[in-house]
């Protein structure tokens, strides 16, 4: 079992970095040209075990609730280059409440995205046991309503930007914690979202981070 | 005991009301549903024409004059629909139907409503539970639970049994198989919930939720599941 599942996300990986990556162009990016073109570089010609070797460093559950100066956007850019963060512990939040704002956000991406990234400033936390609760609430609000509102119209522009923080953040989780549902998220919309979609709006480049975040994962599985 | 079949068409329901007609004691009555979206009259012609082009005819017709067979015209949870289920008297319902059942009617029947749910609770809830278990390395199974209105979170659990689908060659079906399989386990949950020494298994919390499964991780399963040796 173990060997098929290895096989298919090898061949995953595969299409993931030579094709749909590659066909990214970076001057499309404006200011993030250049990390997109590093980005693209860095995947196009290394295996998954080169992949997996060099997360080691940089992608890993912390010890306690860590913060880093750089903030959600920035760490996970890195991350999805393997950059290692400037840790440094932190208090923990308290999860309970954060699920509740994120259900009282109601019908306003932008206030659930800002809630996210304000949480996960320093998006390793998110494979933190205690974020168990936060982590089961991203995953079923990304496979019942965003799916069905993106298999319904599509990705509207306000929705992007939560949508890809969600991915990304599900892609930190998938690369750490051994659990597939996680991984799987990431191949459903894979395959959901259309090879040529690149979403407008500043955080364009987000879809990019997801992909190179996406690539991690895989190779951690493979 | 007084078992209401709720189900979308009559040809569907006529399986599980032979099964529980085997139970000592049952009643079983088919309550035919309206399909989510589409008009009272609508599903009324539907029902007709199931009627006289599906096989059975002869059973489905001495049934509705023998009055086992109920058309309900309007959604399940509106009031007047149930007022009428309430007036049945009904000790449990069989859930045959596509919809989603709202706390009214659930509690419309007096144990509550049973569905047939082609995963191992408390370890497989939600969707793909077949294909999630085969990739996982888990048995395949059925259990027979009182729903509630969570995601296959009912507590009580009548039956739950590991099922072989070493013999099927493909998801399609396997799944087949497995929904087949609904009358007989629900005439095996009718008897235990009749016997005395009957106690319920606890769904807890203690499972996972799961969602749809990518088509990457199908094919996994599907060639898994082809190459099963029986």
């Amino acid at each position: 079992m173990r060997e098929l599942i290895s096989q298919a996300l090898k061949e995953r990986f595969g299409e993931l970095c030579r094709k749909r990556i590659i066909s990214l162009a970076p001057e499309k990016f404006g200011e993030q040209a250049a990390y997109v073109s590093l980005l693209r570089e860095r995947l196009l010609k290394a295996t998954p075990a080169e992949i997996k070797e060099d997360s080691k460093a940089a992608l890993h559950v912390p010890d306690h609730w860590t913060e880093t100066g750089a903030g959600c956007l920035p760490s996970l850019r890195a991350l999805s280059l393997c950059q290692r963060l400037e840790l440094r512990p932190a208090h923990l939040p308290p999860p309970v409440p954060f699920v509740k704002l994120l259900k009282e956000s109601g019908p306003t991406p932008s206030r659930r995205f800002q809630l996210l990234a304000e949480r996960y400033s320093c998006p390793l936390n998110i494979a933190l046991d205690v974020e168990e609760e936060v982590r089961e609430y991203v995953l079923n609000s990304l496979m019942v309503r965003d799916r069905a509102r993106v298999e319904k119209g599509g990705v509207a522009p306000p929705m992007a930007d939560e949508l890809l923080l969600k991915l990304s953040l599900m892609s930190v989780a998938a690369a750490l914690l051994p659990d597939l549902r996680f991984l799987d998220a990431l191949n459903y919309y894979y395959e959901l979202l259309p090879a040529e979609w690149l979403p407008s709006g500043q955080s364009g480049w987000l879809l990019v981070c997801y992909y190179g975040l996406y690539a991690r994962a895989l190779a951690a599985w493979i | 005991m007084r078992a209401g079949i709720l189900a979308n068409s009559l040809p569907a329901a006529l399986k599980i009301y032979d099964e529980a007609l085997k139970v000592r004691g049952c009643a079983p009555f088919i309550l035919l549903c309206p399909t989510q979206g589409e008009s009272g009259w609508r599903s009324v012609s539907k029902h007709l024409a199931r009627l006289f082009l599906k096989r059975g005819r002869a059973k489905s017709l001495r049934l509705i004059f023998g009055r086992r067979v109920l058309l309900f015209r309007k959604r399940l949870d509106h009031p007047d629909t149930l007022e009428r289920l309430k007036r049945l008297n009904l000790d449990v319902g069989l859930h045959k139907a596509g919809v989603i059942y709202r706390e009214p009617t659930i509690h419309a029947f007096r144990l509550g409503i049973l569905n047939p749910h082609i995963g191992r609770l408390p370890g497989y809830r939600g969707r793909n539970v077949m294909e999630w278990s085969v990739i996982q390395g888990d048995a395949v199974g059925i259990t027979v639970f009182f729903i509630d209105a969570g995601i296959d979170t009912g507590q009580r659990i009548v039956l739950r049994e590991e099922v072989d689908i070493k013999h099927c060659r493909s998801i399609g079906e396997a799944k087949q198989y497995l929904f087949d399989l609904d009358a007989e386990f629900f005439r095996r949950a009718l008897e235990l919930l009749r016997s005395e020494d009957f106690e319920y298994q606890l769904n807890d919390d203690s499972g996972r939720r799961y969602y749809v499964m990518s088509k990457l991780f199908q094919g996994v399963v599907e060639k898994v599941i082809m190459n099963y040796e029986f």
